[in-house]
């Protein structure tokens, strides 16, 4: 769950709770209250009803041992004496209240409801006074509601509210995330630029994701610079040691073994340069110690490489079809797109079965130029094709000497010039490269 | 010839040294700049061989001052362990001749450094006469009893560098390199060279034997005259 809406939730519920318990507090304290008014009336009429027992009226019913009962119009007060049947000489002055539905001449409502026992004259009697109190539930009532429309006004009003604010608030967060996390695919290329923010913690995270990147950036030049110095600098002795076999090689008197050992140890020298010279393009590649000021039309280079590696595949017996119908150009490295296209022809030759076919054809949808390379050779399944991009990761080959660097050459290059690679393969089937141009580079 | 190897790494200089005297090549040193610079003042040299990173500065100051200079053909081929296609551009674009990036083989310098010689001198001279074989480089033909005899390109160049490096075992790695380029993983073990080699062997025995046409088991070619 997002935190803005955590927030907003969090914030809604306890302002509901805040809200109902205030509500249930006036309920409860309108309805005290308002009893206590009404008890403190009804005592009063006790007093006095006990004041006129003897005087007129009640009196004479009280003589004839009747229930006396007594109510004003709108039956919102009552009063009755009722003589009970039995004395009872020890009566108290304990008055009790009780809350209780009753019926008053034709009318049924609810009272509350003062009783009282006393002596008079030798009799005990029951004295009720009782006051209606539909006018208190009707008020609870409204406070009721009141109260519903006011949780549920408050509810939507704050949700909003909150939701508004802490996207607001928010704001700075996700632009931290998508310009200095997202979209930073190579931290050589980060944006330390400050994103504008009041709140202290997210000026903490930007800096410490600036921090980390500088750190981690400095590693990569580092490992860069590393590279570059030590393949730079190991290709001169390799030069030496093998201009010095080249020599040896010169003698007439060496033995036949002795010359198979200079050229096997020859053979080695070249694999190590060309592992060496692989290391320091893909380190230069990275770089951006090229440039791209090349107009690169692509169905050209294929051409050549057609035209170089035709031997290759006369060899393996493959069958080269070329589908190109677009003359696309882009604005590039030219012999760093002849590489790349160089290395994925070479894999579709490589890895293919013999007597079988590739495939070159292109599409142009919405304006994004894609060429698709298919073969019928080895395929990959899903694991080798995640470990393909990775230096020193080669697969079971007829050839002897493959340094595994070829698509990591690849990815270099493609990274280079904002060209999407995606491959498709089914293991024994075959394999399909499509590069993808970003339109950035795009020229026509 | 005369050659001037301008090189810093005394083990390095000291092989080409080796390799171009056998070649019949008169070759003289120089480890920094400043006595590179001394010594082309004074001589004219048929070849300049200038690595890029010398200790008191770079190569190219001294191409630059070579190209200044008035009446001077000496050849410059470029050594370096630089590389870069930036530098190769550059270094051809300031007039040297060629450019190698170390390491090279003694047999490719000396292939580039005989095809300098002929673009040079335009000579027809410069033919090469093998076991009545004509070969011309600027035609790149190759004629027996003026027929001409039908190469494809690749073969030609593979033909014309066994020639050029007679009586020396060429290896596939070495073959491959100089007909194909320094191509990055390309596999230069495949024995797709010697496709090539077998269709060059096939059209030259139709003229003539070619037992000197040597297959050296599991390393490469040799030409014997």
């Amino acid at each position: 769950m997002k935190l803005q809406v955590k927030l907003a939730l969090y914030n809604t519920l306890t302002k509901v709770a805040i809200i109902l318990f205030t509500g249930l507090l006036i309920l409860l304290s309108i309805e005290k209250i308002s009893y206590n008014h009404i008890e403190v009336r009804l005592e009063d009429d006790k007093e006095e009803t006990l004041k006129s027992l003897s005087s007129g009226e009640i009196n004479s019913f009280l003589n004839s041992q009747k229930v006396y009962t007594d109510y004003n119009i709108l039956k919102e007060e009552f009063i009755t004496i009722t003589p009970e049947a039995k004395y009872n000489p020890k009566t108290t002055n304990a008055i009790k209240f009780t809350t209780e539905t009753r019926r008053v001449d034709r009318n049924i409502q609810t009272y509350r409801i003062l009783s009282h026992r006393f002596n008079f004259k030798g009799h005990t009697y029951l004295l009720e006074i009782g006051e209606a109190i539909e006018s208190v539930e009707e008020l609870k009532s409204i406070i009721k509601k009141f109260t519903l429309l006011v949780l549920f006004i408050a509810l939507v009003l704050t949700l909003i509210s909150d939701l508004i604010f802490t996207k607001f608030l928010l704001a700075p967060f996700y632009k931290i995330i998508d310009r200095k996390l997202i979209k930073v695919n190579d931290p050589m290329n980060f944006d330390y630029e400050k994103i504008k923010t009041t709140t202290q913690d997210f000026e903490l995270l930007d800096d410490s994701i600036s921090s980390l990147m500088k750190k981690i950036s400095n590693l990569f030049i580092l490992e860069k610079q590393f590279i570059a110095n030590v393949s730079h600098e190991l290709l001169t002795p390799i030069s030496i040691i093998s201009s010095r076999l080249e020599n040896i090689l010169l003698h007439e008197d060496l033995s036949e073994g002795s010359e198979n050992k200079m050229h096997a140890s020859l053979k080695t020298l070249n694999r190590l340069k060309s592992i060496i010279n692989s290391l320091l393009l893909i380190s230069k590649v990275e770089n951006n110690q090229f440039d791209k000021v090349d107009v690169v039309m692509i169905a050209g280079v294929i051409k050549e490489i057609h035209e170089e590696l035709e031997d290759r595949m006369d060899e393996k017996h493959l069958t080269f079809t070329n589908h190109i119908k677009y003359i696309y150009s882009i604005q590039g490295n030219r012999p760093l797109m002849h590489t790349l296209l160089f290395n994925v022809i070479n894999n579709s030759i490589k890895y293919n079965n013999p007597k079988g076919t590739i495939t070159i054809s292109d599409e142009l949808t919405e304006d994004i130029y894609s060429i698709i390379i298919a073969d019928t050779g080895a395929g990959m399944d899903q694991k080798q094709i995640e470990n393909a991009f990775n230096r020193f990761e080669k697969f079971d080959t007829d050839e002897k000497e493959s340094y595994g660097l070829g698509l990591a050459i690849v990815k270099s290059i493609t990274a280079f010039h904002n060209i999407k690679v995606q491959i498709n393969s089914v293991k024994g089937k075959g394999t399909r490269v499509k590069l993808i141009f970003d339109h950035h580079n795009q020229l026509h | 010839m005369n050659v001037l190897i301008v090189e810093d790494e005394k083990g390095l200089a000291l092989e080409i040294d080796e390799f171009l005297s056998h070649e019949g090549f008169t070759v003289e040193h120089a480890r920094t700049k400043k006595s590179a610079e001394e010594k082309i003042f004074v001589n004219n040299y048929d070849f300049i061989l200038l690595d890029l990173g010398l200790p008191d500065g770079d190569g190219f100051d001294l191409l630059k001052m070579l190209k200044g200079l008035d009446k001077r053909e000496d050849a410059v081929i470029i050594l370096t362990a630089r590389g870069a296609v930036d530098d190769r551009i550059m270094g051809l674009e300031q007039g040297a001749d060629d450019y190698l990036a170390k390491p090279f083989s003694l047999s490719e310098l000396l292939a580039r450094m005989h095809a300098i010689t002929r673009r040079k001198h335009r000579l027809e001279s410069n033919d090469i006469n093998i076991k009545g074989l004509r070969v011309n480089i600027q035609n790149r033909t190759v004629i027996y009893n003026d027929e001409r005899i039908n190469l494809t390109k690749k073969e030609f160049e593979i033909f014309n560098y066994l020639v050029l490096n007679k009586n020396r075992v060429i290896s596939r790695t070495n073959l491959t390199e100089h007909v194909w380029g320094d191509v990055l993983e390309i596999n230069s073990d495949s024995n797709f060279v010697d496709v090539h080699v077998k269709n060059l062997r096939k059209k030259l025995s139709q003229y003539i034997p070619i037992d000197w046409f040597e297959t050296v088991r599991s390393i490469g070619y040799r030409i014997n005259i």
